[in-house]
């Protein structure tokens, strides 16, 4: 009954409370942002998601971020004072921070005024992804790179005492000692997972910290839930007026957004910064429509034929031309299917049956269609290519052989009756997927391309899990033969996507393939050290072809997604793991111009 | 006894059942209109499936036989999804898979209710029948679709089992109603005489049960498994929606939860096919259901 | 007095229900249930990470251990953080119950009332037109999937290829047109469905009434039919009716409507519950099952007091 009672009241009470929040928002400049998912935290340690880092590297500082317009990716000082020293041999980097930027104001600091950050904050903040305690999911970015980590956990989690290689020289200054080079370490600097968090909150808040994010960011979290997040600017931050030529403007391709106007202002240019989550495309789309909802969204692959005049260049129809803007952008990542290595068809002792497993893994590359994939699920937009080296990384190659993502059904069943596959002898693929309708139908697609090169229908097995840690767990313990993922880009770097076939990283590491070659690790190893070079970009390719050569994997594809937003808003997005920095300039327009603040906020102080 | 009768009397019950509630039941059943319509359109339905189940037709439910979206035309009568697979193909597919589901949830839950629901009635106030009615209790109050979830992960580390994880837990929540209705109708039924006589003659418990009590409540087994087969329809329709129900297969479940996304877009032939062909199906299921449970209530059989 | 003990009795009774619901549940759902472990690992987890993660969440306990702590959790009534948000289990129900109640609750009213209504009216003409039109489109109501009403509701009404009046999903209430813009088509869309059997349901029960002798009796001695129905008979049906509304209570406060809520987005527990089921969020499925046996204990009580209420010779025995 007591607990009737407090339903009641906690009834009555949401009620009240959620009636007039709108009220003193008239007037102010709302943006409505969405994404098609909600993060589950908006703890750094745990930005693993797109959708999470996106909110943390906006709540949070980085030392490093990325410009706003330069493609492709180029690093800037964030809550750093500049770019690194770096010593000759690579292995000290030495790091000033900006002086005076504060946390925002919260009751877990002593008087509940936001303190300033000091270098101690930045070396806490990743130090937290050695701390079991925190379940974090970020460690893999430094393990075994910066030196003493490894040293500091075992001997137990102690946040007073330091590893050697994070080196606190002064309040303003950091010093980093790595065990190798490193050449992605800056690169870590820049995603969510090094958001520097203060201990103050961390230790107030415990468990509940990744809902009441306290960072020095550009904005400020007001409400965080399932369907909903809203930001609002942080007044302390530091908001330089906006050097489109320093952010790397390309009036050719980045002209049509209108953000010139901006050049020279200084943000922010929102009071409110909404964001849906949305995972229904369809919902999403119609939201976008109404024009009173959501401001941006992406357009649904349904709808793609009806909502563009052209695809490339991309264009609207001309309903919604005067409405809205949109932007294609190829993702920072890629979708491919490996074959699990240790399974029958993989790496086999003995090398009459290797060859015989490896024309088996070929003639399954042979026999998918990207073609017709990318036609039923990514409207032909999506970029074909061969290999682990995606289009959107300097080091990939746009003149490589497309033989390995080319459709070649009488090839394939030649391949197999060659080398004594029969319907008889073919190995069960058991296809490991979350349950989803799209995962289900890549299944079906795929079950029907490889009856296509011989294969029985009952040997094109689904396995559905109801969660991605499930089918996550398979892959880890090496369970599935087949892995379909999609990758995101941690940073722009080929390393990043090639690491994956990397044999020292096998299950339960990033290698779910489990492919095992010394001689690409020992290229791998070579690589690892060396900054971007020609020569490294070579050994780059010559990794990727022994990708292809071995067949290891289906491989692949990288989605493009078509962007579209309200006229009025002025801003050039890109939601990847290396953008979302774009949404301090994110400004709004009348027809009398760029919309400026109401009035000067009194408030700042 | 014509082919109608047999359908209701599968097992041939009416010989220790009383006569007279059968064929009256019958006579008054082919007198139903309504239900010998349903009835019909239900064999048809059973005609679809076994056609498909013996590969009569819809063996190209899995191939690529067209274009993405093609519309309606001579040879994709439904038109053709997403990956370009026939709908139509699929939509006469997936009866045979709705079938599947009812019949084996609709008969094991039946059986298994009779079973639990006979013992628990014969030794009703003892300890067995205060664990069978916890046991009850229990089951009924876990939320259903909780439970499917739950069953499911449970039995998906045994990939054999898994596909049929759906069924299983169905089968062990629908049985309760089978359950407390044998239960109600066998405590009434052991005061009868001739179970007195059964007792003073020394048969044993177990045979008096199965043999003497249990087929007397026929009538409300057959009506309860038509009734719980049209839940059972429905449920995987919803199951699959979530992705908890039909794993290897095609059913209008899973042809629906293909279709939210598309009707927003303004493709309706995978909704319509499946949503159609489900519907006729359930509605004649529950007609048939409630003719039968008119013609053999007691009650009514008497007026 | 009498009152009092008779519920301290009742509700000891329901004791071994809440242990057989929480043990079958922590069986299925915890100790054999998803692994939350590998979506916490990252991207590149080390076996030693695997450890660590499956050491914070408690799995490598013996499961004595973890039901015990169950039990606990129960009595305090305190279960936790969620595993995926570290939200308090006690805020998030506090936060969802709430908008559960709010969706569920008219479609519960309406259907309820529009099922007795047209019992009622089908009871009175039964056997002629009126019931059988009633009748028949009930069992139409019964034969469509809810799936596909609450699919075709949204066509309908909020795509813009039907009439686009309300939202398609979402639950942004901040006045009270914005909880009728929201709350209405899923509403319509529970009434549709639930009208089908309710309306079967009280017919049966009324029908079952006007058979008993004593209102043939009453209809003998020629009292009029509206005040029959109105006096005599709807009052003894009171019980069945009674019954079936406070059984429903529990699964719609504390499970939600997980379709409803999940296909319209609503952030209710059903939506909370059905998240949790797929990113394996234990602490949210142990409450959400421990609060629905509890509730269905408490309302059996309630339900027994309140026939007493409406029909003081039942005794509380």
């Amino acid at each position: 009954m007591r607990l009737l009672l407090l339903l009641l009241v906690s009834l009555l009470a949401a009620c009240g409370n959620e009636q007039g929040e709108d009220s003193d928002t008239a007037g102010l400049r709302v943006y409505h942002h969405s994404s098609d998912g909600a993060p589950t935290s908006l703890d750094p340690v745990q930005a693993a998601t797109l959708y999470a880092n996106l909110i943390v590297v906006n709540a949070y500082d980085t030392l490093y971020s990325y410009k706003y317009l330069e493609r492709p990716y180029a690093l800037k000082p964030n809550l750093a004072a500049a770019m690194p020293e770096v010593s000759g041999d690579g292995l000290t980097y030495t790091i000033k921070l900006k002086r005076g930027v504060h946390f925002i104001d919260d009751p877990a600091f002593d008087g509940g005024k936001g303190r300033e950050v000091t270098t101690a904050d930045v070396v806490y903040s990743i130090l937290r992804h050695f701390d079991p305690e925190t379940r974090p999911q970020g460690a893999w970015l430094w393990q075994g790179r910066v030196a003493g980590l490894e040293e500091w956990k075992a001997a137990g989690p102690d946040y007073d005492r330091l590893p050697d290689g994070l080196e606190i020289v002064d309040d303003y200054t950091l010093r980093i000692h790595l065990l190798q080079p490193y050449p992605q370490l800056l690169y870590t600097l820049a995603m969510g997972y090094s958001g520097v968090v203060p201990r103050e909150a961390v230790e107030a808040y415990g468990r509940e910290f990744g809902l009441r994010p306290v960072g020095s960011g550009p904005f400020r979290v007001v409400r965080y839930d399932t369907e909903k997040l809203i930001f609002e600017p942080n007044l302390n931050w530091r908001w330089e007026p906006v050097d489109l030529a320093a952010e790397g403007f390309d009036p050719a391709t980045q002209g049509f957004t209108g953000i010139e106007v901006l050049d020279g202002q200084r943000p922010p240019f929102v009071d409110r910064f909404e964001i849906s989550f949305i995972k229904e495309s369809a919902a999403r789309w119609n939201s976008f429509t109404k024009g009173n909802e959501i401001q941006y969204a992406g357009v649904p692959v349904e709808l793609v034929d009806r909502v563009l005049a052209s695809k490339d260049p991309v264009s609207l129809a001309p309903e919604y031309e005067a409405l809205y803007q949109v932007r294609s952008d190829i993702e920072a990542g890629f979708v491919y299917s490996a074959f699990n290595m240790d399974m029958e068809f993989g790496t086999d002792p003995d090398p009459q049956q290797n060859e015989r497993n490896r024309a088996l893994r070929c003639a399954m590359i042979k026999g998918f269609d990207w073609e017709r994939r990318n036609d039923s699920f990514y409207v032909n937009l999506g970029k074909v290519f061969p290999g682990v080296i995606p289009p959107v990384v300097p080091e990939y190659d746009p003149d490589a052989s497309v033989d390995s993502v080319t459709r070649d059904v009488a090839g394939a069943r030649q391949l197999l009756a060659a080398n004594g596959w029969t319907p008889e002898t073919l190995p069960t693929m058991v296809y490991g997927t979350v349950g989803s309708v799209r995962s289900r139908q890549f299944y079906e697609q795929f079950r029907a391309w490889m009856m296509e090169i011989g294969f029985p229908r009952e040997k094109i097995v689904l396995r559905e899990f109801a969660t991605f840690g499930d089918l996550n767990k398979r892959w880890r313990e090496s369970q599935l033969p087949l892995i379909s993922a999609g990758w995101g880009l941690d940073y722009p770097d080929a390393e990043n996507t090639l690491q994956l076939f990397y044999g020292p990283n096998k299950a339960p590491g990033s290698n779910s393939s489990n492919y095992n070659n010394p001689e690409y690790d020992a290229l791998f190893e070579q690589a690892a050290v060396m900054l971007p070079s020609p020569e490294r970009t070579k050994i780059y390719r010559r990794m990727n072809q022994m990708v292809i050569d071995d067949c290891v994997a289906i491989t692949g594809l990288s989605r493009t997604r078509i962007s579209v937003w309200h006229r009025e808003v002025l801003m050039y997005p890109d939601t990847s793991i290396v953008g979302g920095f774009f949404f301090p300039f994110v400004a709004l327009q009348d027809e009398k111009g760029l919309r400026l603040a109401p009035e000067p906020t009194p408030e700042v102080n | 006894m014509n082919a109608a009768a047999e359908e209701l009397d599968p097992v041939g019950l009416s010989d220790a059942a009383p006569e007279s509630l059968w064929t009256k039941g019958l006579y008054k059943f082919r007198r139903d209109r309504v239900g010998m319509w349903s009835f019909a359109v239900v064999l048809l339905y059973v005609g679809i499936a076994l056609g498909v189940w013996l590969g009569f037709w819809a063996t190209g439910w899995a191939d690529l036989a067209g274009g993405k979206w093609e519309p309606v035309s001579g040879a994709h009568w439904f038109g053709t999804n997403i990956i370009g697979q026939d709908i139509f193909d699929r939509a006469i597919y997936s009866t045979k898979t709705s079938f599947e589901v009812g019949l084996v949830v609709a008969v094991l839950a039946t059986a298994l209710g009779a079973i639990l629901g006979a013992i628990a009635g014969f030794f009703s106030g003892s300890w067995l029948d205060e664990l069978i009615l916890w046991l009850m209790g229990v089951l009924d109050s876990i939320p259903f679709l909780l439970f499917v979830a739950a069953i499911a992960y449970t039995l998906q580390s045994i990939p054999e089992i898994s596909k049929y994880s759906m069924h299983i837990a169905m089968i062990v929540t629908f049985w309760i109603t089978a359950g407390r209705l044998v239960r109600g109708e066998v405590i009434k039924l052991k005061e009868m005489e001739y179970v007195d006589a059964a007792h003073a003659l020394g048969v044993p418990e177990y045979t008096i049960i199965f043999r003497h009590i249990l087929p007397n409540t026929a009538h409300i087994l057959l009506v309860q498994a038509t009734i719980t087969f049209v839940a059972a329809i429905k449920s995987e329709v919803i199951l699959s929606f979530l992705g908890l129900g039909v794993k290897d297969s095609m059913s209008w479940g899973l042809m629906i939860s293909e279709s939210s996304q598309e009707v927003l877009a303004g493709f309706f032939n995978n909704f319509l096919a499946a949503s159609v062909l489900l519907f006729g199906l359930v509605m004649a299921f529950n007609l048939f259901s409630d003719a039968l449970q008119d013609a053999l209530d007691p009650r009514t059989v008497a007026d | 007095m009498e009152l009092f003990s008779y519920s301290l009795r009742k509700l000891a009774t329901g004791i071994p229900l809440i242990i057989g619901v929480t043990l079958v549940s922590f069986l299925l759902m915890v100790y054999f249930g998803p692994d939350k472990t590998f979506e916490l690992v990252g991207k590149n987890p080390t076996q030693e990470q695997i450890d660590e993660i499956r050491a914070q969440l408690g799995y490598d306990q013996p499961m004595v251990v973890r039901y015990l702590d169950y039990l606990r959790e129960i009595v305090t009534l305190d279960f936790g953080n969620s595993e995926s948000t570290g939200e308090r289990i006690n805020a998030l129900l506090a936060r969802t119950i709430p908008v559960s109640i709010a969706v569920a609750l008219p479609g519960f009213i309406l259907g309820n009332l529009l099922g007795v209504g047209l019992g009622l009216l089908a009871a009175f003409y039964r056997g002629r037109w009126p019931d059988k039109m009633i009748m028949g489109s009930a069992a139409i109501g019964m034969s469509i999937s809810f799936l596909i009403v609450i699919i075709a509701f949204q066509i309908i009404l909020s795509s813009s290829y039907g009439l686009n009046l309300f939202p398609v999903r979402g639950w942004s209430v901040d006045s009270f047109g914005d909880y009728v813009s929201y709350v209405t088509v899923p509403t319509l869309a529970t009434v549709f469905v639930a009208l089908g059997y309710n309306t079967r349901f009280y017919r049966s029960v009324i029908v079952e009434e006007t058979t008993r002798d004593h209102v043939r009796t009453a209809r003998a001695f020629g009292v009029p039919s509206l005040q029959l129905y109105c006096k005599l008979i709807l009052k003894n049906c009171l019980i069945p009716i009674i019954t079936r509304i406070m059984f429903s209570i529990p699964f719609v406060v504390i499970s939600g409507s997980l379709l409803i809520e999940s296909y319209f987005g609503i952030p209710g527990i059903g939506k909370v519950t059905y998240d949790a089921i797929i990113t394996g969020d234990q602490p949210i499925l142990k409450a959400v099952v421990a609060l629905t046996a509890i509730m269905l204990v408490v309302v059996q009580l309630l339900t027994d007091i309140m026939y007493r209420w409406v029909d003081p010779r039942v005794s509380l025995k």
